[in-house]
């Protein structure tokens, strides 16, 4: 890995390889800091993706972050020049060429590198603006819904009681404020925005050996920052391919909170957590004869739970059943039963990403290769060209996946 | 040796006391017939800063009296959270953060008297504070900050650091702005470079080998410093300066947040800078108008390798 910095006034004639600005860094830290759990992020830049950001862990756990071009208000991508070309030549030619070899050529070109990511987080909150707190309360809030309790009635074959803690102590904590809160959202874009300060930031890259520069300022009348981040030449990271028609079950969470509330709740010092899963008709059929009853603890594990998250670790073990309700599961499938374990540390990663999420998706594959994807709802800029300001174009769905590898011994197909 | 005082500006008190707590456990109060001298000398301290702060008698006390074999001076070492205790008792409007608090008169002590006692062989600092409860009870509180007295040859020795003729005054923005963005660079260095130059440009930079990272104030106020123009009447043609000519100095990241932290009782800041060699902070203790006091910051430069 070498760090390499060519001075800036090098070719400054040559189009930067990236160009972009953006009013509210809020958004983009949010979909960093989702993934930050380790320093060493590669970013990869495509011409119509936008931008990704990824991050391993032990080369089982890979966590990638997708930034669309429409979260920035102006977003400027021209690929470097093929470098065995001359490349002042072929620079300034290929933007005047209209060959349609060549923009097939451009539009495939990627760019990658390594930045410090918790460096580039610290840079872009340096007026301490950069926090979305109330993203995940104020979004979560209309489609939240507490907890289902021994004892209320229940709508549909939902006998399992709803969620079955280890500490048994989650009842008053599922419950939320219901509160309808649809335009806290907008409130939080609009409102808020006029009366709170926000960071806008420019960011530029030259470049293979280039810093990542940033601009960043709160106000027309205050502090002007420039950052200029080292990068670094990617290494080649561990890809896991997620098979689509390999998938054994697939959830998705109505809201992410479901799955928050759940991880929340085990105790950091577990090292394994196993999901179980049945399909739908075994698990009804399982637990038809005594829907009301609670299980038994030991006898837990010879039941055929519809999904099951399990933990354990040295001071004893939790497990926690979702009931088959779409305001819980919004979609459920499953075509096999499976169980396959993770190390906790490893999805305990996940917590600072359904932190800022709406709804989560969860697919395993049969070999154990688990997917999370955490839905970022992001405002849209103005059209573009527009200088932004508060005028929202709707939302754009970003997302933050992770991917995991199951520990070999747990998981049975 | 006698000392006795009315404290009628505690907020003003507590907040200096306060901004001081934070560089050390352990200060010197000078009280002189017309001024009260806070010190913070101590050579541990990170990064070798000191504090040397005068403040006017009559902008805290009422009713002061003094009287001593050295020139009616009284110099003591006391520990600042007990001084810190004592204040905050004596006022509730003390301990809340807000400036409003210490604007406004809202004392629930009606009198607050700080004397100087023995108790026990033991020099101390008795601060008395009568007052009504909220239930309209009569209350007393008494708090005893030990002090030792320092012989009038220590005293002698005490000495504020020379420095040269700063290259440039500059007034900086809102104090805790500028600490959020320090305490955000805090984790990617050690030490910050504090540039300025005599046409209103101020900026804090950092570089290290991951990041190279500059904010950048333009429009601060240059005040003019009658030293300044005393100096310059003196060597004007020798020495032209280009206003836009950046002076730095190179600082310890942490004791320049120590400095920030007079934020509570700061309404303007003037930083001096002496290229490579010091920065000197005036945090002014109420308006600048009044010129109630002055809390001033030593803070030495980093000798780096690079420079």
């Amino acid at each position: 890995m070498s760090q390499s910095q060519h001075s800036v006034a090098d070719d400054s004639e040559a189009k930067p390889v990236l160009a972009a600005s953006l009013h509210d860094v809020r958004y983009l830290v949010a979909l960093l800091r989702g993934i930050s759990f380790s320093n060493r992020a590669t970013v990869t830049l495509t011409a119509d993706g936008g931008m990704t950001v990824s991050v391993e862990e032990s080369r089982t756990l890979v966590a990638t972050s997708y930034i669309y071009p429409d979260h920035f208000d102006e977003w400027t991508y021209t690929p470097p020049p093929p470098p065995p070309k001359s490349a002042s030549a072929s620079a300034t030619q290929a933007t005047e060429l209209t060959n349609d070899d060549d923009d097939e050529a451009d539009t495939n070109t990627t760019t990658a590198f390594e930045v410090p990511l918790n460096t580039l987080i610290d840079c872009l909150g340096i007026y301490g603006t950069a926090n979305l707190t109330s993203l995940a309360s104020s979004s979560g809030g209309p489609k939240h819904r507490r907890w289902r309790r021994d004892g209320e009635s229940g709508d549909e074959g939902d006998g399992d009681g709803g969620r079955r803690g280890g500490g048994g102590g989650g009842g008053g904590r599922g419950r939320r404020d219901e509160a309808p809160s649809n335009n806290s959202r907008i409130d939080a874009y609009f409102g808020a925005a006029s009366n709170e300060k926000r960071t806008s930031a420019r960011v530029s890259y030259g470049g293979p050996g280039y810093p990542l520069a940033l601009l960043l300022a709160e106000d027309a009348s205050g502090p002007t920052t420039t950052c200029e981040i080292a990068t670094f030449d990617p290494e080649p990271g561990v890809d896991l391919p997620f098979d689509g028609e390999r998938t054994v079950l697939k959830i998705i969470f109505k809201s992410s909170s479901w799955l928050r509330d759940a991880l929340a709740e085990l105790d950091p010092s577990c090292d394994k957590i196993t999901f179980t899963c049945n399909p739908p008709a075994a698990a009804a059929a399982n637990n038809a004869p005594q829907p009301q009853q609670p299980q038994q603890r030991g006898g837990g594990s010879t039941a055929k739970p519809l999904f099951r998250i399990q933990a354990s670790g040295t001071f004893g073990s939790t497990e926690m059943d979702y009931p088959n309700d779409r305001e819980v599961l919004e979609t459920y499938e499953c075509g096999a039963p499976l169980s396959a374990t993770y190390r906790f540390g490893h999805i305990a990663r996940t917590l600072r990403a359904l932190q800022s999420s709406t709804k989560t998706s969860l697919r395993i594959d049969d070999a154990g290769l688990l997917s999370l994807q955490f839905l970022v709802p992001v405002p849209v800029p103005k059209p573009r060209g527009g200088s932004g300001g508060g005028g929202g174009g709707g939302t754009s769905n970003s997302f933050i996946e992770f991917r995991c590898l199951a520990l070999d011994d747990g998981t049975s197909y | 040796m006698r000392f006795r005082a009315n404290i009628e500006n505690v907020p003003i008190f507590y907040r200096t006391i306060q901004a001081v707590e934070k560089l050390q456990k352990k200060c010197i109060i000078k009280f002189t017939e017309t001024e009260m001298h806070i010190i913070c000398n101590d050579d541990a301290n990170e990064g070798g800063i000191q504090v040397w702060s005068v403040v006017k008698v009559d902008s805290i006390f009422a009713s002061y009296r003094i009287q001593s074999n050295a020139n009616n001076q009284i110099t003591m070492i006391l520990a600042t959270d007990a001084l810190l205790q004592a204040l905050r008792s004596s006022s509730t409007s003390a301990a809340t953060s807000s400036v409003a608090a210490a604007v406004l008169p809202t004392y629930d002590s009606d009198e607050v008297v700080m004397k100087l006692a023995k108790k026990h062989d033991q020099a101390v600092l008795a601060f008395e504070m009568l007052g009504i409860s909220r239930t309209g009870r009569k209350i007393r509180v008494a708090h005893d900050v030990r002090v030792d007295v320092m012989r009038p040859s220590d005293v002698d020795r005490l000495r504020e650091p020379l420095c040269p003729e700063p290259d440039v005054h500059i007034l900086l923005p809102n104090l805790q702005k500028l600490r959020t963005i320090v305490e955000r660079i805090r984790p990617l260095s050690d030490i910050i470079a504090i540039r300025a130059n005599n046409s209103g440009k101020l900026q804090v930079s950092i570089d290290t080998d991951t990041v190279k990272l500059e904010t950048q104030w333009t429009g601060c106020a240059n005040p003019p410093m009658a030293r300044d123009e005393l100096t310059q009447d003196a060597e004007d043609p020798a020495h032209e300066h280009d206003p836009d000519e950046l002076f730095s100095v190179h600082v310890s990241i942490r004791s320049f947040l120590k400095f920030l932290n007079s934020h509570v009782v700061s309404t303007t800041t003037i930083a001096c800078v002496c290229q490579n060699h010091c920065a000197i902070l005036y945090v002014y203790i109420g308006e600048v108008a009044d010129a109630g006091g002055v809390l001033t910051y030593y803070i030495p430069t980093v000798i780096d390798g690079d420079e």
